[in-house]
């Protein structure tokens, strides 16, 4: 049953757009009333998560709007969208296996991320969408979207080195 | 091999699906081999990620889903006045055609029905020398009837909350001549249901009928919306 098999990545995507669980719930649950009201939309059946995952961002946006609107939240920033970001220095895997707050420090680090910019990461690493249902999920051109995944990550690696201190 | 692989070669490296070819080079060049120490990192950290439980969002889903069709209209922008003799006409129409989608047994008396939510499947009246028509349905369709008419009834009892708080604000006679036909469509989908008991045929005429029943409710919440200030 697709709701069974999608269900725990749309909660997963739309808290971590969200952060705040009883609205993931909610835009989950509005997620697949709509994607069952569009169902006869989605024009590949392998392209199900994607299409699934676009529908969660256009709730997600909603929500937020409407968080807005009352002023319950701030928006993200993408103040340093251009700055050159540097890695030189890979990840200890044997640091990351230690660490006990992997979770909490990649949420934390996420949060870093601009919404579009978070958003197409999760789609790519937490989702493993390929880039092409990702630019049909986010209307983006595929260069774009390789783009902004490539400086979120290193926006992401920059923020978890400190935990994930490595030499190479 | 000239020059840097492409990411995505990469990121099938770091997979444990990369080419030879990809694999010696990243042994070979340090910046390569950084990233795929990376991408793997990423894949292992989001690879732990909790798997959230949703098992209780389904019922909402379910509920709804069968609310959703009538959900624009309670948001629809007010029409025009002209339009509202024509939407109450619909509206009447509508509940009038629940009356009319229904056959009426006349050997049951009319009961007063307090809220189609609270409508619960009883058993049929015995008809004496009239053998009720068995289901050739299995148990799990008869189920799933069972599910959509819940539905139904979840729906139902949304809408008529939704009506319940406008209804305060229409005009008393206008409120008076919504409540009778509502009042008579519930009646007579109880007693519609209560006659067809298990027979797959007739429940599925009963949730026509309700289907009637949900449209006739959204006519009169988008025509009591539309009547009040």
């Amino acid at each position: 049953m697709i709701f069974h098999r999608q269900a725990p990545g749309v909660r997963r995507f739309l808290g971590d757009l969200l952060r705040d669980d009883a609205a993931a719930d909610e835009g989950t649950q509005e997620t697949f009333v709509r994607a069952h009201q569009r169902l006869g939309t989605l024009e590949q059946p392998g392209a199900l998560t994607g299409w699934l995952l676009g529908i969660a961002r256009m709730v997600f946006f909603e929500q937020l709007r409407q968080k807005r609107r009352d002023g319950a939240q701030k928006a993200s920033h993408d103040e340093d969208d251009d700055r050159p970001i540097q890695i030189d220095r890979a990840p200890d895997p044997e640091a990351m296996l230690l660490t006990g707050e992997s979770n909490q420090m990649l949420d934390t680090a996420l949060q870093t991320l601009s919404e579009d910019r978070r958003t197409c990461l999760l789609m790519k690493l937490d989702h493993d969408l390929p880039y092409g249902d990702i630019a049909t999920a986010m209307g983006w051109p595929l260069q774009k979207v390789k783009n902004e995944i490539h400086r979120a990550r290193l926006q992401l690696r920059e923020q978890l080195l400190p935990y994930l201190e490595g030499r190479t | 091999m000239t020059g840097h692989p492409e990411l995505d070669e990469l990121e099938l490296l770091a997979a444990g699906q990369g080419t030879d070819e990809i694999q010696k080079h990243a042994l070979e060049c340090a910046e390569c081999a950084r990233e795929v120490a990376w991408l793997k990192a990423e894949k292992t950290l989001f690879a732990r990620r909790a798997r959230p439980d949703v098992s209780a969002l389904w019922s909402g889903i379910e509920a709804r889903i069968a609310a959703k069709p009538l959900a624009p209209v309670l948001s629809l922008a007010r029409r025009p006045r002209w339009q509202r003799p024509v939407a109450a006409v619909a509206g009447f129409a509508a509940a009038a055609a629940v009356a009319l989608f229904f056959f009426h047994p006349k050997t049951i008396a009319p009961r007063p029905q307090p809220s189609i939510a609270q409508l619960q499947p009883t058993p049929a009246p015995a008809v004496q020398g009239q053998p009720k028509p068995r289901s050739h349905l299995d148990p799990k369709t008869l189920a799933a009837l069972d599910t959509a008419e819940a539905d139904y009834r979840h729906a139902a009892g949304i809408l008529e909350a939704e009506y319940e708080t406008l209804r305060p604000k229409l005009d008393p006679a206008l409120a008076k001549r919504w409540d009778e036909t509502l009042t008579r469509a519930r009646t007579q989908l109880g007693e519609s249901r209560a006659v067809a008991a298990d027979d797959a045929r007739a429940r599925m005429r009963v949730l026509d009928g309700y289907a009637e029943y949900l449209r006739s409710l959204r006519d009169v919440i988008q025509d009591s919306e539309e009547a009040t200030p």
